[in-house]
């Protein structure tokens, strides 16, 4: 999608960059002579000009994918010292230069080297960069990362991935107790219906953040679908699951959120139980207590501070 | 009898076609990744300057799921589709006393609050049903389009009534990967592989008095309603027209040319039109008596002798094939799956 794509930031980088290329080609022609075609190395050509194409597409995709900053530069000069490096090593094929001239010799060998090591570099900042991700992600996400998995509003893993998770809990540890806990809005629907659902959307970013806040490392939170969440608990007993639920269940009635300058007030309601059983036949039973919940009564209106 | 097709431009485009550009929207998806295909101008859209036809809307949403490319786009779409804001029926909907007037608004105006499912609703004994049928045919985009109308009604319901109603589901297809999504939306109480996509609900919910419901207020947009559908022309679309044709002639055996002759065209024309929306007579036969047939087994409990001899059929061996051949399953397995699917079900509750 055209929208998400981050190539628009770095139009200069990519004007300057296909320009040396062109500059490249003025340069060798006027500096040197055609070479006559049956002295052409046509393995050469081929692997040499390919492997300045494969820079120049590993450039393209790093570059779509990610804003402006350190780490971006270093991989864009990086790459694009590779692939000018190349495309020179690949003009050499068609043109004499004269053995005395030395840039053309610096272009082909340093220009390549240079690059590798500033993508070198790039690297090392990658590591940190990813390492500081993956203390942000780490409460939504637990031995294994799908990136496919990721819900588009509240950036938590889908009901996919909790699936997952939790038939990897049961077996790799058999033998520990794991929680399963459903956490569901009261009146979603309502504050959807009053204020709108890019409204409600921010409802949902907002109380998975305020969730997030409470939860221990090894914990990890999913957006189930709608406006239900699910957590598992790694290696807690349904007693620590229960009160961890009514602690979340506070922490957001807390919450103090403002929708179009009125303040709401969110509630909500949760079930808890072991993971004893097949993820499909669990999360069924507990959406089932959740909602006999519902059920029971009239739903009450919003509270008084809300409409 | 009158009827309009698929690519006949009768939908007032601020309708349904703004909902799906606004959800797009707020999802910052381009206009022109929903609108690609349909020749239609989001400004015209938004401003209610044209009407679009139903193949055009159908396009429209095709373009949004394969753009938003998430397994809650039906279900969200649908939470805002009803009561919607479509004038008088809205209206209507809004001041609705109960659930049976609901569901009665619905159906009677579905052309302007559902075009592209038609839901027809029965009252049985203890459980009532509402059941969706395609007015267009569109294969691929069927179990979008039920999960979309099925959230309308319910989330409709649960706002109006101010409670959740207990609903089940029955769906014509095998089970959907996102359940999940279904559960939360729609209710805990799914059945896949069914023959039909349905919704029911226990008879005592359909007069519970409803706490916005003003029968004044409702009367009088439901008049409004009536007279500007005689101003906007509406007609039933082609499938529906047929369908509401053969249920009322299921017992003589009606056939092709008797429906052609019926709805003013030629023979040939009929099967042309009916092909144009991927079906044939045969099949939409097939349809309403596995229907009827249905109806008949749960609501007046006849066995497999008087059903057969109600459609028309010589003897009970030779209607137990036909069904066979309609639904793939025999009489007695279906009642015992229907049995099974729905245990508090007793066999008079279908309609």
């Amino acid at each position: 999608m055209l929208k998400n794509s981050m190539l628009r930031l770095h139009r200069n980088f990519i004007i300057s960059a296909c320009l040396a290329l062109c500059a490249f080609i003025f340069l060798y022609a006027y500096m040197g002579t055609p070479k006559p075609l049956i002295k052409w190395k046509w393995m050469d050509i081929v692997g040499e000009g390919g492997t300045a194409m494969m820079a120049g597409l590993w450039l393209l995709l790093m570059l779509s994918s990610r804003p402006r900053g350190l780490l971006t530069r270093l991989f864009a000069f990086g790459l694009a010292a590779i692939m000018l490096g190349s495309w020179a090593d690949c003009l050499d094929e068609f043109f004499v230069i004269p053995k005395e001239d030395i840039w053309a010799h610096l272009l082909e060998s340093m220009l390549v080297f240079t690059g590798m090591l500033i993508v070198t570099a790039g690297m090392y900042y990658w590591r940190e960069e990813q390492f500081a991700l993956n203390e942000h992600l780490q409460k939504r996400e637990r031995l294994f990362r799908d990136h496919r998995a990721f819900d588009r509003v509240t950036q938590l893993s889908n009901a996919d991935y909790l699936r997952l998770q939790i038939k990897l809990e049961l077996d790799n540890h058999p033998g520990l107790p794991c929680a399963l806990v459903l956490l569901d809005i009261d009146q979603f629907h309502l504050i959807n219906r009053q204020y709108g659902q890019h409204e409600g959307d921010k409802v949902l970013l907002a109380v998975s953040h305020m969730l997030l806040l409470n939860l221990h490392n090894k914990d990890v939170l999913c957006r189930y679908a709608g406006d239900r969440f699910a957590l598992v608990l790694h290696d807690r007993s349904l007693e620590e699951a229960q009160a961890l639920a009514v602690h979340l269940c506070h922490m957001v009635r807390q919450m103090r959120y403002c929708a179009q300058e009125q303040t709401l007030e969110i509630s909500m309601r949760h079930a808890c139980t072991m993971a004893d059983d097949v993820p499909d036949t669990l999360l069924s039973r507990l959406s089932r207590a959740l909602e006999s919940s519902a059920h029971a009564s009239v739903e009450p209106p919003l509270p008084a501070g809300a409409l | 009898m009158r009827f309009h097709q698929a690519a006949d431009t009768c939908l007032p485009a601020e309708y349904h076609a703004a909902q799906i550009l606004s959800y797009a929207r707020d999802r910052e998806l381009d206009d022109d990744l929903i609108l690609r295909g349909s020749d239609l101008i989001a400004e015209h859209i938004t401003q209610g300057l044209c009407r679009i036809s139903p193949q055009q809307y159908l396009q429209l949403l095709g373009n949004a799921m394969q753009a938003l490319r998430s397994a809650d786009s039906s279900f969200m779409l649908g939470q805002q589709m009803l009561p919607g804001h479509f004038g008088s029926v809205s209206h209507a909907l809004l001041q609705a006393q109960n659930l049976r007037q609901a569901l009665d608004i619905l159906c009677t105006h579905a052309t302007r609050l559902c075009p592209l499912l038609k839901p027809r609703y029965s009252a049985g004994q203890d459980y009532s049903i509402l059941y969706w049928m395609d007015s267009y045919g569109a294969p691929s985009l069927r179990p979008a389009i039920v999960e979309m109308h099925m959230t309308a009604v319910v989330a409709m319901c649960r706002w109006l009534s101010g409670r959740r109603l207990p609903w089940r589901f029955c769906f014509n297809r095998s089970a959907a990967r996102h359940t999940e999504q279904h559960e939360v939306h729609l209710g805990g109480e799914l059945r896949f592989n069914c023959h039909l996509d349905a919704m029911l609900i226990a008879s005592e919910y359909l007069d519970m008095p409803w706490p916005r419901g003003n029968a004044l207020a409702a009367n009088v947009a439901l008049q409004q309603a009536r007279q500007e559908a005689l101003l906007m022309d509406e007609t039933p679309s082609l499938l529906n027209a047929v369908y509401d044709y053969l249920l009322a002639h299921i017992r003589c055996s009606p056939s092709l040319e008797q429906l052609a002759a019926a709805f003013g065209v030629s023979p040939a024309s009929m099967k042309r039109y009916l092909a144009r929306q991927g079906t044939h007579f045969q099949a939409e036969l097939d349809q309403v008596r596995t229907h009827v047939a249905l109806y008949l087994f749960q609501s007046r409990q006849y066995d497999n002798e008087a059903v057969a001899h109600h459609l028309g059929f010589h003897d009970a061996n030779n209607f137990r094939r036909s069904f066979k051949r309609w639904t793939g399953v025999t009489p007695s397995l279906l009642k015992e799956k229907l049995a099974d699917d729905f245990p508090g079900l007793s066999l008079h509750a279908l309609g």
